[in-house]
């Protein structure tokens, strides 16, 4: 194919990835790198305020107020600030203190190092982001390969009921589905009244750390392994059944069987999901939201969403959201580089 | 009798509310939309509003706990889609002090006859009136009458005496925890400081400057009673938000709390609660020996944004049809009304004695909102016991500064 005909049939795509993801990018790479405020002063000012009842409090006191032009409009304040945005979020001033207190060797300096690294917010968060990850992705592509390997072998009659039942925790949008795993747990919620009843006593699943995160990764694992399960399910359909009857022949086993044929025949399929997978779990924020503690789980997508609405600054929630682009890009360099590898092999 | 009298009044007070006042009754046209909160009064507020979409009038509603984000980023675009928000003293100190608020003294000249626009509803900055308030709202101590009565305790009126209490009702037969609050890590466990650290006699803030003033001997001392506080709730109370603790009351289990005014009226809905007229209200407890009660005051209330693209004058007129005299006596029990006429009930008991006594109203200078963020991201780590209160303290103060520094208020 010649370039021209190339470039024509490429340039819907080009135009619309140059619109939607390079030019927020860069938009927000931009933001990133300055600091835009409203200028203030100090002024007195006299504030009424209702109390009860006709009462009212009248204080007198130092407020900032904004500074006016000549129109009357707030002056707003736009400088360039370089990486101070990307400083304020990594806190390496405070990682390398934390580094050299731990270097100096004491009793525990393990636990202390711990601590110290993790009080910093954007460590904390990539700490539970990256734990998010390790522990969901084995548990959903386990649970999505058994539950693929269950539906293909039940009636054909039931099987479309069983695949629509399977993926509804996909479909569920993610906060409802994590307020729903919350209500579960709460104090005398439906969890603890039937471990109760069992005979078990009250156990307090929000109360530790331990407790919380495997909350939130049991939600993620919930949620995820539809998409695994419908991907393999998939893959098991394409599986060249006469490579099985060989195998059969040879006398290998049921487990046998799986672990050399099926299992190498979805290889790319497992890769697929471990990465959509990876990627998606990096950003998990909803989880996070709604068990409502980055006190015992922080994520990146979080601490962004709490610099942007809670701090109210633009521009050190856009620095937060580039870091958390890189550390995405640099948690797929392996994957990335082996598809490369493949496809020029290829 | 009383009770199902009372509970027959409000529910009629709450069906009627659309038609037992007087339709809307504004001229112009246009579309106006709101935002707000979610809450028994705001909706109330909100279908008054409604009433007005007549003829070349449009008005929409917009209600979500959710509200402040949203607010925070339409005040700060280019052209507001609202034409009205709801604001409290929390969040009106960074948008005035941002210029993104239309002073209102010009419509309440204007329609103070009309609407009997009282001074008591007008939040002054200076000479502007920046926001009409609706209602107000405090945390105060709610109690179960019936434990405490059957312990001999009488209602506490010090964090020492409902330590004391709490520790007397360890174990007591009918409920599973003493004491339960909103404490959940984040906006309401810093409110809780506030109040308490308040309630200590504490300041934010160097006087008439945004340098911090929150890590000493007050702020530890405060953060102590907080822990000790927390050790008689649930395990789960760091992780538990402002309903699921107005549950944990409703269903019984919890036998004193320090709880928001607004939720008073549901301890009595015979729809989510059990212990229907067994809870009373009081003051918030004091924290410092004579000192006053340890919580705030909070005002809510409305606000035309400066870059409203529609006409703000309708917008006004809408805002005070919510707001007017009939909405108010229709409603009588649903919230604590700034209006004269309105008649405080039981539920209003714990706001009154609070103001009485001199309880402060929530600070309202800009960078309280900075603060309140800081401390709310940090100081769960100590109560949590993963580190010790000087140093949660000192990083929520470092937290501030590099949030204040960001956005001019400290060089």
């Amino acid at each position: 194919m010649n370039t021209r005909s190339f470039a024509g049939f490429v340039a819907p795509s080009v135009v619309a990835m140059v619109l939607l993801i390079l030019a927020p990018l860069i938009g927000t790479a931009w933001l990133s790198i300055h600091e835009g405020y409203v200028k203030t002063e100090l002024a007195e000012v006299r504030t009424v305020v209702p109390l009860f009842g006709g009462l009212t409090r009248v204080e007198v006191q130092k407020v900032p107020q904004a500074v006016r032009d000549a129109d009357g409009r707030p002056v707003r304040i736009w400088n360039y600030v370089g990486l101070d945005n990307y400083g304020n979020v990594l806190r390496i001033d405070r990682l390398a203190a934390g580094l050299s207190a731990a270097a100096a060797g004491g009793v525990d300096w393990i636990t202390q190092l711990y601590r110290d690294i993790t009080t910093i917010e954007f460590w904390s968060a990539l700490e539970f982001s990256l734990l998010y990850i390790a522990a969901t992705t084995p548990c959903v592509l386990l649970l999505g390969f058994t539950v693929a390997l269950a539906v293909d072998r039940t009636a054909k009659r039931i099987r479309g009921a069983l695949i629509f039942a399977s993926l509804l925790p996909f479909i569920i949008t993610p906060v409802v589905g994590a307020l729903s795993i919350y209500w579960l747990f709460l104090d005398g919620a439906v969890v603890n009244a039937a471990l109760q009843a069992l005979g078990f006593s009250k156990f307090y699943f929000l109360s530790t750390a331990t407790s919380i995160r495997s909350l939130i990764i049991l939600y993620g694992v919930w949620h995820v392994t539809p998409f695994a399960f419908v991907v393999l399910y998939a893959g098991l359909q394409t599986l060249p059944q006469d490579a099985l009857e060989a195998a059969e022949v040879d006398g290998a086993t049921a487990w046998q069987r799986l672990r050399f044929v099926t299992v190498p025949h979805l290889a790319p399929l497992f890769a697929f999901v471990t990465l959509i997978h990876v990627m998606d779990a990096y950003r998990v924020f909803e989880p996070v939201l709604v068990f409502g503690s980055n006190l015992y789980a922080n994520s990146l997508q979080y601490m962004t969403y709490r610099i942007l609405n809670l701090e109210d600054n633009y521009s050190k929630a856009a620095a937060a959201s580039l870091l958390t682009v890189a550390g995405i890009l640099v948690l797929l360099v392996p994957m990335l580089r082996r598809t490369w590898r493949e496809h020029r092999a290829a | 009798m009383k009770r199902t009298l009372a509970f027959v009044a409000t529910l009629a007070g709450m069906l009627a509310a659309g038609a037992a006042h007087a339709a809307c009754s504004i001229g112009g046209s246009g579309e106006v939309s709101t935002l707000s909160n979610s809450f028994p009064s705001l909706e109330v507020v909100a279908a008054a509003m409604r009433e007005c979409s007549a003829g070349a009038v449009k008005v929409t509603t917009k209600l979500t706990t959710d509200n402040q984000a949203e607010t925070t980023q339409a005040l700060k675009a280019a052209k507001s889609p609202y034409g009205l928000v709801a604001l409290t003293n929390g969040s009106i100190t960074p948008a005035q002090a941002a210029g993104q608020l239309r002073p209102l003294n010009d419509f309440v000249a204007k329609y103070k006859a009309k609407y009997n626009i009282e001074d008591s509803m007008l939040i002054k900055f200076g000479n502007d009136v920046m926001a009409i308030a609706f209602q107000v709202n405090a945390q105060h101590l709610f109690y179960r009458k019936d434990i405490l009565d059957a312990a001999g305790i009488a209602p506490p009126k010090t964090y020492d005496e409902v330590l004391a209490a709490a520790a007397k009702l360890k174990g007591a037969v009918g409920i599973e925890f003493p004491l339960s609050g909103t404490y959940k890590s984040g906006w309401n466990l810093a409110e809780e400081f506030v109040n308490n650290y308040l309630g200590m006699g504490g300041q934010f803030f160097k006087d008439g400057t945004a340098e911090p003033a929150f890590n000493n001997a007050a702020a530890i001392k405060t953060l102590e009673v907080m822990k000790q506080l927390v050790g008689y709730m649930s395990p789960n109370a760091l992780a538990l938000d402002t309903g699921a603790s107005a549950q944990q009351f409703m269903q019984g289990q919890v036998a004193m709390a320090n709880m928001w005014a607004s939720r008073a009226a549901n301890m009595d809905d015979p729809q989510q609660s059990k212990v229907i007229g067994k809870i009373e209200f009081a003051a918030a407890p004091t924290i410092m020996a004579a000192g006053k009660p340890a919580t705030t005051l909070w005002w809510d209330g409305w606000a035309i944004p400066k870059n409203f693209e529609g006409d703000p004058e309708l917008a006004f007129q809408v805002m005070m049809e919510g707001l007017k005299e009939s909405v108010v006596q229709a409603n009588n029990g649903v919230a604590i009304w700034t209006r004269s006429v309105y008649k405080p009930g039981r539920f209003a008991i714990g706001t009154a004695e609070s103001a009485r006594a001199g309880a402060p109203p929530y600070p309202m200078v800009p960078q309280q909102s900075l603060a309140h963020d800081a401390i709310g991201a940090h100081i769960g780590d100590f109560l949590a016991g993963k580190t010790t209160a000087e140093k949660a303290l000192a990083d929520a103060t470092e937290t501030y500064v590099a949030a204040a520094k960001a956005k001019g208020l400290l060089k």
